[in-house]
């Protein structure tokens, strides 16, 4: 055997695809690339709200007063921590990086129930560079559920272990990581156990069953409900202040319109966005992922699961998601199942790879770092390419500095044309404002009775957008709004109508300032949505205390060192022959 | 089942897709931005009037310029792309250019093998709210295909003109730098209401009538109105919103209209109105007349007034808004409604308006006033 050969034989080390993932996600992460994304500023802004009060999760600063505990807190609480030495910003970028380097190790965790640690070592060094990974973190700031799939992928392992094999301290440990990862994602958890906990508890049935282990296929099913149980009262008890909160407020509102429910093959650029950016290359993989999924009945379940987040991911391309979310499929967005759906292929690449290493060596390890280059520099470049990109980025400190002197915060304030800056301005300013990024939590019906997202951007939601502006407009007296801010002259018309004038105009001319003369200040909005002080102390210390416990699980139960054996079922000889690449 | 799964998979995928394809599977996405078309085989073949006329206002809709134009068939070669754009977008900062067609609904007017002519509503979302746009499209059937004829539009061609100007205008100076426009100390102007009328529409309650300027300085100006209950509890508080005059010259009249939806004039024991006046600055340029005023039927069978708007000045009105008050023979108001004009008026052009009256005040309306309010984007 040549050093080449040996090299291309032995599985990645760990800590050599974690410097990997340093490099590639570090520097972009530290140049605050996830800056201008769609989501950041959103968490940001609720990270800085647990910066000034950690125990009182009653927000003033959106719909006229709103709970965080319609969000789960934990990236953001973490945000918070990290700020008071890094500030806000890189606070974010670093909980970032924490996730983003996470999920790695929780694919190669995860992907060892499924293949050996080769096909696994690559499967994780894959995952860096998905394009569904770097669409999520850089161009939609989905922090939580980056995250929370990451501390979920390094949970499985332990579920299958507590299944197959009794231990307790896999129990524990699987316990405790599922309840930081609903701490960060409760969406994530929920569907999770259809996509990434069905297809381990159905390889744990198999492995029970075929090879004849002494745990029978009872115990394996008993010892899951167990788990499941577990964490399902532990996501009760952590996430306690979230379920009242949903149960009191359902979100009942109209259905707001999201480009993921499209039909990719009826509009290109939904395509482009939703599909061949987040699966880059992996598109390239797909015949092999089907074949090489059904040629192994261990790699079935997960080419099941994989299946289902296709479709999932797929949107309004096809009426699977509709017909089986229902109401849901209308409130949530379908970016998450596309990043979830090039996870759980992740092993079935990862075996290709190996394929493909063993046949042509350095030739595939050239064509498939090309591809992995390729597939994260296309999702990077998309970031100005597409359309739906979220609007250039301005100075908003003019604004912010306007509503924090002479008494302009005692009046609640709007921004039109601002996209996710909105959330920026917010951050900042002591003012409050009747928007709001953040749709689950809207209590105002100005807001809820109409399909339309945020009011900064009323007009991409046609009619039912600027009804809604229009209704709320309508309402200014009531709620103290008399500043309006404005980056976009479409909105102008309406408010000279309406009886608004400018009074400022701030970076060239780049914003104006709009205000109605005989609005009173802002007074509190009553509402039984405020949650109790002991709801806070709860939501303070729960979240974030179960992520501290699982850190130190982890470093005082090590894990037990696997034996090494073979856990992907080997393909017959004619099979191996057969070579699905293409 | 490792040949039968797969096959079974990328069989349910492919199905699932096919059904996605009917409405079962589409779904409203966000409006005006350019979102690209179907897949190639994925759009509908134009083998009826009906489906070209619906490829086409879908290329529209999704601002793919050049497939519609290039779908249609051009009565002559004076007819451009940019010409056929601007016609849908608008043009001169007028009320189409902030517009976006959001949906339409078609219907044939009579059609035969070779030709069909097809009316649509077009349903545009605004602004200042929806507008709808009745329009004829004539359809030829060219080699095998549907497709829409499109001709020449006039462009309108203001020459080269100086116009004298010969206006008021009020300027207001500021005490301090500090001060902000609505905060100055001096006396608000005196402005009046001058009559108010409530009634029960198919909406709700609504609260209308006059209000005039009796300063000799203008006024800015909004009305809000509480309902009041027996028991004296407010039932629901609006305000005037964009149906009035907000700024009101010395001595001049507008109509002013509140609309409390879903609530019954039965419940209300009282009716509190609050006028908040403003001194401010304010010209009366641009000068913009009402001509050809008419009460009329429209081919829909609603009761409309239209009339022609004339701007007498030299500079664009980019949106004007027409706003009626209509009286019975007692001179009581009995309705007051309002509306947008799509295009832009032009120095010494005119422009076409028409608002809408409930047909049962259609027949009580003995007279009616109206009054143009305008957004200018330079003045804005």
């Amino acid at each position: 055997m040549t050093s080449n050969e040996i090299y291309y034989s032995r599985p990645i080390p760990i800590l050599t695809i974690l410097l990997v993932a340093l490099a590639v996600h570090g520097p972009l992460l530290l140049m605050q690339l996830p800056s201008g994304s769609f989501d950041t500023n959103f968490h940001i802004f609720l990270a800085s709200h647990y910066a000034h009060h950690w125990f009182n999760p009653w927000n003033e600063k959106w719909f006229a007063g709103f709970s965080q505990t319609t969000y789960p807190p934990l990236t953001h609480q973490w945000i918070a921590l990290f700020s008071t030495v890094t500030g806000l910003k890189l606070g974010y970028m670093l909980v970032q990086l924490i996730g983003v380097l996470l999920l790695p190790v929780g694919v190669f965790r995860f992907a060892r129930i499924w293949v050996d640690d080769r096909a696994a070592s690559y499967a994780a060094l894959g995952s860096i560079f998905l394009g569904a990974l770097s669409f999520l973190v850089y161009e939609a700031g989905q922090l939580a559920t980056v995250t929370s799939a990451a501390l979920y992928l390094n949970a499985l392992p332990y579920f299958y272990e507590w299944a197959t094999e009794s231990s307790g301290r896999a129990l524990i440990k699987g316990v405790v990581l599922s309840l930081t990862a609903a701490a960060a994602h409760h969406v994530t958890l929920i569907f999770g156990v259809v996509f990434f906990a069905g297809p381990v508890f159905w390889i744990a049935c198999l492995d029970a069953r075929y090879e004849h282990r002494e745990r029978s296929l009872a115990g394996v099913i008993t010892r899951a409900l167990v788990f499941v149980v577990l964490v399902g009262i532990g996501v009760g008890i952590v996430l306690f202040p979230y379920w009242v909160t949903l149960i009191q407020h359902p979100i009942h509102q109209i259905p707001i319109p999201h480009d993921s429910r499209n039909n990719f093959l009826l509009n290109s650029i939904t395509g482009v966005n939703y599909f061949l950016i987040p699966y880059g290359a992996m598109i390239l993989a797909l015949p092999f992922i089907f074949l090489r999924g059904s040629a192994s009945p261990r790699l079935r379940p997960l080419l099941v699961g994989f299946w289902l987040s296709l479709i999932f991911g797929l949107g309004g391309t096809t009426p699977l998601p509709r017909w089986l979310l229902g109401r849901a499929y209308e409130i949530l967005t379908f970016e998450r199942f596309t990043l979830w759906a090039t996870l759980l292929a992740m092993p079935i690449v990862g075996l290709l790879a190996v394929q493909l290493l063993d046949r042509y060596r350095t030739k595939a390890a050239v064509g498939l770092a090309i591809a992995s280059v390729v597939t994260i520099g296309a999702a990077l470049a998309w970031i100005t390419a597409n359309p739906y990109r979220p609007a250039e980025t301005m100075d908003v400190n003019p604004v912010i500095s306007f509503l924090n002197r002479d008494g302009h915060d005692s009046y609640r304030y709007l921004t039109l044309g601002f996209g996710s800056q909105l959330a920026e301005v917010s951050t900042y300013t002591n003012a409050s404002s009747v928007d709001g990024d953040y749709n689950s939590a809207r209590l105002l019906p100005e807001m809820t009775q109409y399909g339309s997202a945020q009011l900064t951007n009323a007009k991409f939601y046609g009619t039912a957008g600027m009804a809604s502006l229009r209704a709320m407009l309508e309402h200014a007296n009531r709620y103290g709004l008399k500043y309006i801010f404005v980056h976009d002259s479409y909105y102008e018309p309406l408010l000279t109508f309406a009886g608004w004038r400018q009074i400022e105009s701030f970076d060239h001319g780049e914003i104006t300032a709009w205000s109605k003369d005989d609005v009173p200040p802002a007074h509190r909005i009553e509402t039984d949505a405020v949650p109790p002080a002991w709801m806070g102390l709860l939501w303070g210390t729960l979240p974030v205390g179960v992520s501290v416990l699982a850190m130190f699980l982890e470093l005082l139960l090590p894990g037990r060192r696997r034996a090494r054996r073979i856990i992907e079922t080997p393909v017959r000889i004619t099979d191996r022959e057969s070579h699905y690449v293409a | 089942m490792r040949r039968l799964l797969p096959i079974i998979l990328v069989a349910v995928t492919v199905l699932l897709m096919v059904i996605g394809l009917t409405s079962v599977g589409r779904s409203g996405g966000t409006v005006g931005i350019a979102s690209g078309s179907a897949l190639p085989g994925f759009s509908s073949n134009a083998n009826t009037p009906e489906q070209a006329l619906s490829n086409f206002l879908i290329d529209v809709q999704r601002r793919n310029w050049d497939r519609a134009f290039a779908s249609v068939e051009r009565t002559n070669d004076s007819v451009n792309e940019q010409s056929f754009i601007q016609e849908w977008t608008g043009t001169n900062g007028g009320l189409r250019t902030f517009s976006s067609l959001e949906s339409y609904d078609a219907r044939p007017l009579h059609a035969t093998d070779s030709e069909a002519q097809m009316r649509v509503r077009l349903h545009w979302s605004t602004p200042v709210g929806p507008m709808e746009d009745v329009r004829d499209f004539h359809l030829v059937h060219r080699a095998d295909q549907w497709k829409v004829v499109w001709d020449e539009v006039p462009v309108p061609n203001v020459p080269s003109q100086v116009i004298p100007v010969n206006y008021l205008r009020w300027d207001l100076v500021q005490g301090g730098a500090g001060e902000q426009w609505g905060s100055n100390n001096v006396d608000s102007p005196h402005v009046r209401i001058v009559s108010m009328n409530a009634v029960d529409s198919a909406e709700g309650a609504v609260v209308m009538g006059e209000i005039v300027n009796e300063d000799t300085i203008p006024a800015f100006v909004n009305v809000q109105a509480t309902l009041v209950d027996a028991a004296g509890s407010a039932i629901d508080d609006e305000s005037s919103f964009d149906k009035i005059l907000h700024v009101l010259l010395p001595k001049q009249v507008s109509p002013y209209r509140i609309d409390f939806p879903k609530v019954s004039l039965g419940k209300v024991k009282n009716v509190h109105i609050d006028v908040k006046a403003t001194l401010v600055p304010a010209s009366s340029d641009p000068v913009i007349g009402v001509m050809n005023q008419k009460l009329d039927t429209d081919a829909q069978g609603r009761a409309v007034l239209h009339g022609e708007l004339l701007n007498q000045s030299g500079e664009t009105v980019n949106v004007p808004h027409v706003i009626a008050s209509f009286y019975d023979n007692n001179g009581k108001v009995v309705w007051v409604s309002d509306g947008y004009v799509q295009r832009a008026l032009l120095p010494q052009e005119s422009e076409a308006f028409a608002v809408e009256i409930p047909k049962s005040l259609a027949g009580k309306v003995q007279n009616f006033h109206v009054v143009v309010n305008q957004y200018s984007m330079h003045n804005s």
